[in-house]
């Protein structure tokens, strides 16, 4: 049993994406449990692996193949968590690109970061509707709500989003970022934190939950 | 195309001069030899000159050389020269496909990484820098940078290549030889370090570059130290510098045509007296700078004159070593512009060698910051003329077709396969955001490179030579301390 929880980790650090949801299906028919399996095999995988980019020993290419490694092998193993468990996790984050904006990539790299780092990531895509954003949170009750903008016209949606979430949950964070956000812009709509680049906004993030 | 072949992969180059161009400025070279001659200040060189055809005035030491000779010397060069390192591994193949950098050399001023004060160069520099070159990836032949001026005179250029020997397993090409006395000794220590003569002759782990003076004249003790060096089977660069405007015309073609035929005059004499002698053709046409009177080293005009050199050694079917410098005072901006002008034109061009970096005050001052940054620059040009193709694999119409529209090609195994070739990796250049970078001290380039000299210094192993070696070039040392010049001592 520990045998399989080590492949699959093995199978993240090894960025065997292709592969690994098929170790995670043989992991449950062996019965693993598919709590140690995720908290012991995937997510000590993928903390290696950004530790790694972190240091600079590999590159962002390797560090997105783990995290879809991890995916893949998440979506097998999810669903077989029993109900009322949950994964470990450094806390939720709700992630998404903002109305009008289709720029996914910057948005991508923030939540691959988060999600080596052990957050658990639900990722809502580009042109989020400032409605859904406000939706979403309500039903997940996440612990971040993070938001990208690549255009000065897109930036102040985020601002749309930010002023009614405040007032319904006070204790929910919101990270923003984006080419043209600045420190001062993030501070001006009341945003908790900003980072200039993905690997800050992981830093970033894990002040905020504190 | 082995990616893993030492020294630059070239795979693009641009061209200045056409082969009708070539072909002119050889042909006025000859007549340039054969018309005016060039001055010959060497009383053998003159009598090897005699008697082979020349018409040599004793008076005015002028030798006109008939075209014949000169293309009987070009028939004997060598196309190909391996400069060996102490460690094969560094074995730099002036094969035409290959460029090489070497450090810059000779300076005689240090500014003290650690006090920052300006003074005369030692032999301590000397073992610093030989340890940074032998650490740098862009760095592929050591030049000893600087003087041990701090030694006894008449064994300086001997302590520079001690120095040099011990603290890098890099080729070493020391700098102009300037009596015959001189090339013995050198010529000794580098029989000693390569394990014997038949050794050295096998896989010469020192060579020499000389200079010529323009315009046209040949220095007595250069070239007979030049002869003695072919001789000994020490590969030799013979090195042009007219200035355009000053010792040269001030058309960069002009002074080509000078530089040109005060190498292959050069040689010439090294053929007749060594046929089949190791020779790399070499040129440095910097400028005058005719507001300040110094010698423009980064200027884009000592960059083409290095490029035009470089076709024009490769038009004989010979490796080319070409120049670069910069008049900057102190590393950083200016000193990057002039590097990354000096160095781009002729690597872009195809130059086998070129020397060299890391010093500034047209190559007269060290600064080790300097050597680190230009390291980087070379890093930089290395990826730019690597060379690029269009086959199945790097238009990647698969991979195109699986990721679609709209999705990144992050996770594809094409990507993991491709980014470490294809990106260069920077070291001391700063792609940070704002933020990360000023919240780690807003470091300029320079204390960059400061950090990264520290690290090679305090990090950066180089495997001592044998203690016998050590203790043999010592003796060789000890030996020419005795005073030379007609018993005039040198002693300070």
């Amino acid at each position: 049993m520990e045998d399989a929880v080590k492949r699959l980790k093995d199978a993240v650090l090894n960025y065997e994406m292709e592969t690994i949801a098929d170790l995670a299906k043989q992991a449950l028919k062996d019965g693993v449990d598919p709590l140690v399996a995720i908290d012991k095999g995937l997510a000590e995988g993928i903390k290696t692996v950004g530790e790694r980019f972190g240091r600079g020993e590999i590159y962002l290419p390797e560090l997105v193949m783990g995290a879809e490694a991890m995916k893949a092998a998440l979506a097998v193993l999810e669903p077989a968590v029993p109900k009322g468990q949950h994964r470990a996790s450094a806390g939720m984050v709700l992630i998404g690109t903002v109305q009008d904006d289709i720029h996914e990539i910057g948005k991508n790299l923030v939540a691959t970061l988060l999600a080596s780092n052990g957050f658990e990531v639900a990722d809502l895509g580009v042109n989020v509707p400032s409605g859904d954003f406000l939706k979403k949170v309500d039903e997940s009750k996440p612990k971040v709500l993070a938001m990208s903008a690549l255009m000065t016209t897109t930036m102040p949606r985020m601002a749309e989003v930010i002023a009614p979430l405040k007032k319904k949950h006070k204790d929910i964070k919101v990270l923003v970022g984006g080419a043209p956000v600045t420190d001062t812009y993030a501070k001006e709509i009341g945003a908790d934190g900003y980072s200039g680049d993905a690997s800050g906004a992981v830093d970033v993030a894990k002040k905020i939950v504190r | 195309m082995s990616a893993m072949s030492y020294g630059i992969q070239r795979g693009i180059h641009f061209q200045v001069l056409s082969d009708e161009d070539l072909e002119r400025i050889h042909w006025g070279t000859l007549h340039v030899l054969e018309k005016i001659g060039v001055q010959v200040d060497s009383p053998t060189c003159r009598k090897l000159l005699k008697d082979n055809g020349c018409e040599v005035d004793e008076k005015t030491r002028i030798a006109k050389i008939p075209s014949h000779l000169v293309e009987e010397a070009l028939s004997k060069k060598k196309t190909s020269i391996t400069l060996a390192g102490r460690n094969p591994k560094y074995d730099a193949k002036l094969d035409m496909n290959h460029s090489h950098m070497t450090a810059n050399g000779n300076g005689a001023v240090a500014v003290d990484f650690e006090t920052g004060a300006r003074r005369p160069s030692t032999k301590q520099d000397l073992v610093k820098s030989s340890r940074i070159i032998d650490a740098l990836q862009n760095v592929h032949i050591h030049w000893p940078m600087v003087s041990s001026t701090d030694q006894q005179a008449s064994t300086v250029h001997l302590h520079d290549l001690d120095a040099s020997l011990n603290n890098t397993e890099k080729h070493v090409m020391y700098e102009t030889a300037v009596t015959i006395s001189d090339a013995k000794g050198l010529v000794e220590m580098g029989y000693i370090a390569a394990g014997g003569e038949k050794e050295y002759r096998r896989r010469p782990i020192t060579s020499c570059l000389q200079c010529t003076y323009a315009p046209l004249q040949h220095d007595a003790g250069v070239m007979d130290a030049s002869l003695e060096l072919a001789k000994s089977g020490v590969p030799l660069v013979f090195f042009g510098m007219p200035q355009p405007g000053a010792t040269g015309p001030a058309t960069l073609v002009g002074s080509l045509v000078v530089g040109n035929a005060e190498v292959l005059s050069a040689l010439t004499m090294t053929q007749l007296a060594t046929p089949g002698a190791s020779v790399i053709y070499g040129m440095g046409n910097a400028p005058l700078d005719m507001r300040t009177t110094i010698r423009a080293g980064g200027s884009p005009e000592h960059a083409l004159s290095s490029a035009m050199a470089t076709e024009l050694a490769h038009y004989y079917g010979m490796p080319s070593c070409v120049g670069v410098s910069a008049t900057a005072k102190e590393p950083g901006d200016q000193a990057v512009l002039e590097y990354y002008t000096g160095c781009v034109g002729p690597l872009l061009a195809g130059a086998d060698l070129m020397c060299g970096i890391g010093l500034l005050e047209d190559s007269s001052c060290l600064f080790l910051e300097q050597i680190v940054i230009d390291d980087e620059i070379v890093g930089a040009i290395s990826r730019l003329i690597r060379g690029e193709w269009a086959d199945d694999v790097t238009m990647a119409i698969d991979v195109i077709e699986k990721v679609g529209p709209g999705k990144d090609f992050l996770a594809q195994r094409h990507t993991l396969q491709h980014m470490r070739s294809e990106f260069f990796m920077p070291n001391l250049i700063d792609r940070r955001s704002f933020d990360a970078w000023s919240q780690d001290g807003s470091k300029s380039l320079r204390a960059r490179a400061r950090d990264k000299v520290k690290t090679i210094l305090a990090t950066h192993k180089v495997p001592a030579l044998d203690k016998d070696i050590q203790k043999k070039l010592d003796g060789v040392i000890e030996k020419y301390k005795k005073p030379m010049w007609g018993g005039e001592s040198k002693t300070h």
